[in-house]
């Protein structure tokens, strides 16, 4: 025990505690109003956090190997929850995205594509598997694509579009030939191109929901509509960009707190924009390199990894929180449309924090047992 | 241990790690850029959503008489106002209103009063001025007050807002030199600042108000409010109390304005009373008059019809904008020009017949046989006047008369002041007549073009009264500047000395002394007993003279010895100065006197 306290990656631990924190404390501060906290929302964090927590430190001493056997069975436990959640989920604003079990809210789609990233990562990390085969490249996305339709159903396309980086990723990690890789990722934008074309001029024959269709057109600055979809992105820059150097301090975001910006996103999707607004620049940038250090170890973990399999697991997973960060914040400063991409362990919600720290959690199983 | 296959890719991990923090790197410029660069651009979009300025309208100045009776005060009015955001309602404003309705129906409840606001009223304030309270009812009484407070504690979002309004306690009898104020357009402001929201604003829109607003108006606070993202009024981040503006003391002295009240009666006209030794406007009354407190905050179409079309023209303010000819009160001016020019004049007799032939006219007046300069003053002896001007001619008389401020403003702190006029060769030329004897003669009863106002004629009173000296008549006697402790006095105003010999000015105020203390005098009617003072009548014709239409005046200074107080009185379409302004003069001296021995002012 003593040995494996050594070995275990005390930086990037300190990283992920340093933003649990931070969570509580900004969760706080987005649910502020009127010299209080009306929804007691940092206290449901704090539990989640802590339940995170247990499940990180279990992830974590359990040897990532043995469940290299059973990852299938994960695989098509994921499957199944995101099929079963399009029958009996709860429907809102007629999404089936969670599972309602007396109060608590469960998102499959999160570990569904922990699953994903588990499954790719056994699969392609098995001797047998020959990754420079053309079949195996076709299968992989096949694997991924399954869950990725199965997601986009609910619909919740932003969260669906994370798996596309994961897969590419990890079959580039994972020494296919690029060629290929290459060939798609062009056929990716050129297919991107003919959305947005499609979008401008053909709207009404385009099979995408509304509101993502407004988001993209909002994006691209083609529909100015600061009052509609175009809000929430302005709304999130304004913020963003009056924090300055050092913010406006502490449970002063005038914009969280006067409701521009919208009360049911700032905990969630938009917590960075209440971070970036109450402590400016300094804070953000000290967000980001909390992320990057959790990425960079993850990284690091999988250089050093002592199979192929963990090293797989661990790319894989710094690809999907690397993902997520990314995605998160180039939309809350409007490099990117609005997707409902969460920030891992800083926005609120249970599932999230849940399955970020299992990931998290396994990241260290594979530090734990490294090579050197 | 073999080399795995996987190992040769390591470095596409290292490639891959490496394009994540390039991103990263992206992102950390683009929030350098958005938070540093273009902090400024996003400060003030974030202020122009969320931040409100309302101007609070100055403290204004007040008006004071000479005794300290304030004659133009501020009146907080209460009013009882909903603060909308303490009543909102998430979803449709129909829910908001909905509430605001019940809340409405529970303060008429408990108040008695009847609820004057709809849901039209409602819904504007909610588009227009969210932010601000929504006043209910406006200038409730004393008993709504109390039943608010005692009964409407547990009403939500309600509560009592003062504002201040304009009030003239002595309104009517001072409306025409105070003026009033007007709600002020916030567009005419001309500052700086740009507000969202300006609460009701005061500013003068006649009389001293008007000339002197800026002086009054003070300065205007602001409140730096933080709204949220509906609308309603989050809370205050700034706030600058308004600042008073400076007081004014007047020479005005109530009591004597009230007396010139008295003593007009119902007549119309004017009364102007001057204090001879520094032209101190004691009392400036035009009737009729109207009240001024009805311009606050605005008039109504209907009673600003009902004064500016009264035939009477109540608006006018005829002790500085009305001109009349001053008939015989201009016959001292005349005597003593003449004495000046010629001092023999004032002891030369002439007979004063009854019919005079000027060319070819022939003037019908009363006739007083032989009589000097002081017996034809007291006589008001027309032909005596025509003699003597023809004597020594137009132009002494009207350069007389032009230099004791006929003719000019007299520049008092009143607005629509007319300089009368006073005709010359030039003028008439001008007119396309030439001058002739007649126009003489009639110069030396004050008749023809000649036309003063009655400020002149107090003015000319006052000269005569004080030995010669010219004051410009004045109204502020004081002012205080905002915030300070005294007052700072105007500056002296004495402007000139008239040329009049000791014997000019001895005989004609002798006249005038006879014209009230002798029993013949024409304005014996006016006289008090015990108090010894000097006038003139006069009666002035004018228009067409088979209508017989009269202008009558009179004019005194007294007591004779000491004089304090120069007084004009003007009565139009009398019957003659000494009949119909007389009995209101004499009213106005018995006032004085007993003033003046209350006061101790008698030697």
């Amino acid at each position: 025990m003593n040995r494996s306290l050594l070995r275990f990656d005390w930086v990037m631990f300190s990283a992920i505690a340093v933003l649990l924190v931070l969570s509580g404390l900004f969760i706080y501060s987005a649910d502020y109003r009127n010299d209080h906290a009306v929804g007691g929302l940092m206290g449901r964090q704090l539990v989640w956090a802590l339940i995170g927590l247990g499940c990180y430190s279990a992830a974590a001493f359990l040897d990532y190997r043995k469940l290299n056997s059973a990852h299938w069975w994960i695989y098509l436990a994921g499957l199944f929850s995101l099929v079963l959640v399009l029958f009996i989920g709860m429907s809102v604003y007629g999404a089936h995205r969670w599972f309602s079990f007396g109060g608590i809210t469960v998102q499959p789609s999160e570990f569904a594509k922990l699953a994903v990233i588990f499954t790719l990562a056994s699969w392609l990390g098995d001797p047998a598997t020959d990754v420079e085969r053309f079949k195996t490249f076709m299968l992989a996305f096949v694997l991924a694509g399954v869950p990725f339709l199965l997601i986009a159903m609910e619909p919740d396309l932003g969260s669906a579009m994370v798996l596309l980086p994961i897969v590419v990723l990890l079959l580039f990690c994972a020494g296919v030939p690029l060629r290929p890789l290459l060939i798609l990722m062009g056929l990716g934008v050129v297919a991107l191109l003919l959305l947005i074309i499609w979008l401008l001029f053909f709207p009404d024959s385009c099979p995408l929901e509304d509101y993502q269709k407004s988001r993209i057109l909002v994006y691209l600055n083609i529909h100015q509509d600061p009052l509609g979809a175009g809000w929430n992105k302005l709304q999130s820059q304004i913020a963003v960009g009056s924090g300055g150097w050092f913010g406006k301090g502490y449970l002063k975001g005038t914009q969280n707190i006067l409701g521009f910006l919208p009360r049911t996103v700032a905990p969630t999707d938009f917590i960075y924009s209440v971070v970036a607004e109450e402590t400016g620049f300094a804070g953000s940038s000290l967000l980001l390199v909390l992320y990057t250090t959790v990425v960079v170890r993850c990284m690091s973990a999988a250089v050093q990894a002592r199979d192929t399999f963990g090293r797989l697991l661990a790319a894989g997973i710094g690809v999907l929180i690397f993902s997520h960060v990314f995605v998160n914040i180039a939309m809350t400063i409007g490099l990117m449309p609005i997707t409902g991409v969460p920030l891992p362990l800083m926005s609120y919600g249970g599932t999230f924090m849940v399955s970020t720290m299992t990931a998290l959690g396994l990241v260290q199983s594979v530090y734990l047992r490294r090579r050197i | 241990m073999r080399i795995r296959r996987t190992d040769l890719y390591i470095p596409r991990i290292y490639l891959l790690t490496g394009g994540m923090l390039l991103a990263f790197l992206v992102l950390g410029i683009s929030l350098w850029r958005l938070q540093v660069a273009k902090v400024s651009q996003f400060e003030n979009r974030q202020q122009i959503q969320s931040l409100r300025r309302v101007r609070l309208p100055g403290i204004r100045g007040k008006i004071y008489d000479r005794n300290g009776l304030c004659l133009a005060d501020n009146r907080p009015v209460y009013s009882i106002a909903l603060f909308l955001e303490e009543v909102r309602r998430a979803g449709p404003w129909a829910r908001t209103i909905d509430q605001a309705m019940d809340v409405i129906g529970r303060v008429a409840k408990v108040t008695g009063l009847n609820p004057e606001m709809n849901r039209e009223g409602i819904w504007k304030h909610i588009r227009l001025r969210l932010p601000l309270p929504l006043v209910l009812w406006r200038d409730i009484g004393p008993q709504a007050m109390a039943r608010l407070s005692e009964r409407g504690r547990d009403i939500p979002g309600v509560d009592i807002y003062t504002e201040a309004t304009r009030v003239y306690p002595y309104s009517p009898y001072t409306s025409h030199l105070l003026g009033y104020v007007g709600r002020a357009d916030s567009d005419m402001m001309n500052e700086e600042e740009n507000y969202s929201y300006y609460l009701p604003e005061m500013a003068g829109r006649a009389g001293l108000e008007k000339l002197f607003d800026p002086f009054l108006r003070g300065e205007a606070g602001g409140r730096l409010m933080q709204i949220d993202v509906t609308g309603y009024r989050h809370g205050e981040l700034a706030h600058r109390t308004p600042k008073s503006g400076g007081d004014l003391r007047l020479t005005l002295d109530m009591e004597v304005q009230l007396l010139a009240h008295k003593a007009l009666g119902n007549h119309r006209g004017a009364v102007v009373v001057l204090d001879p030794n520094n032209g101190d406007v004691l009392a400036m009354l035009s009737a009729p008059g109207f009240d001024a407190n009805r311009f606050v905050p605005y008039i109504n179409v209907t009673d600003w019809n009902l004064l500016s079309k009264d035939p009477a023209k109540p608006l006018l303010n005829r002790a500085v904008a009305g001109v009349y000819p001053p008939g015989s009160t201009f016959k001292p001016l005349v005597g003593l020009a003449a004495a000046t020019l010629n001092p023999a004049s004032i002891h030369t007799v002439y007979d004063s017949p009854s019919i005079f032939r000027i060319g070819q006219r022939v003037v019908h007046t009363t006739g007083h046989g032989e009589v000097d300069m002081r017996e034809a003053l007291k006589l008001s002896a027309n032909v005596y006047f025509f003699k003597t001007a023809l004597a020594c001619g137009p132009d002494p008389i009207i350069q007389q008369v032009l230099s004791v401020g006929l003719g000019q403003k007299t520049g008092v702190e009143v607005d629509f002041e007319q300089s009368g006029v006073v005709p010359d060769k030039k003028f008439q030329k001008e007119n396309r007549v030439g001058w002739s004897d007649g126009d003489t003669c009639n110069l030396a009863i004050g008749q023809g073009y000649v036309a003063v106002t009655p400020i002149q004629m107090a003015m000319v009173t006052a000269t005569i009264a004080n030995g010669g000296y010219l004051y410009r008549p004045r109204l502020v006697q004081a002012y205080r500047e905002p915030a300070a402790e005294a007052y700072v006095l105007n500056e002296g105003n004495r402007i000139g000395k008239m040329n009049w010999s000791e014997a000019a000015l001895f005989a004609v105020r002798a006249g005038m002394h006879d014209v009230i203390m002798e029993k013949n005098g024409t304005g014996r009617r006016a006289a008090v007993e015990g108090l010894d003072f000097a006038g003139k009548t006069g009666t002035a014709e004018y228009g067409v003279k088979e209508e017989g239409a009269k202008h009558t005046w009179m004019i005194a200074f007294a007591p004779f010895d000491n004089p304090q107080y120069a007084v004009a009185i003007l009565v139009e379409d009398g019957d003659s100065g000494g009949g119909t302004v007389g009995p209101c003069m004499k009213v106005l001296m018995e006032g004085l006197y007993e003033k003046m021995k209350r006061e101790g002012r008698l030697t």
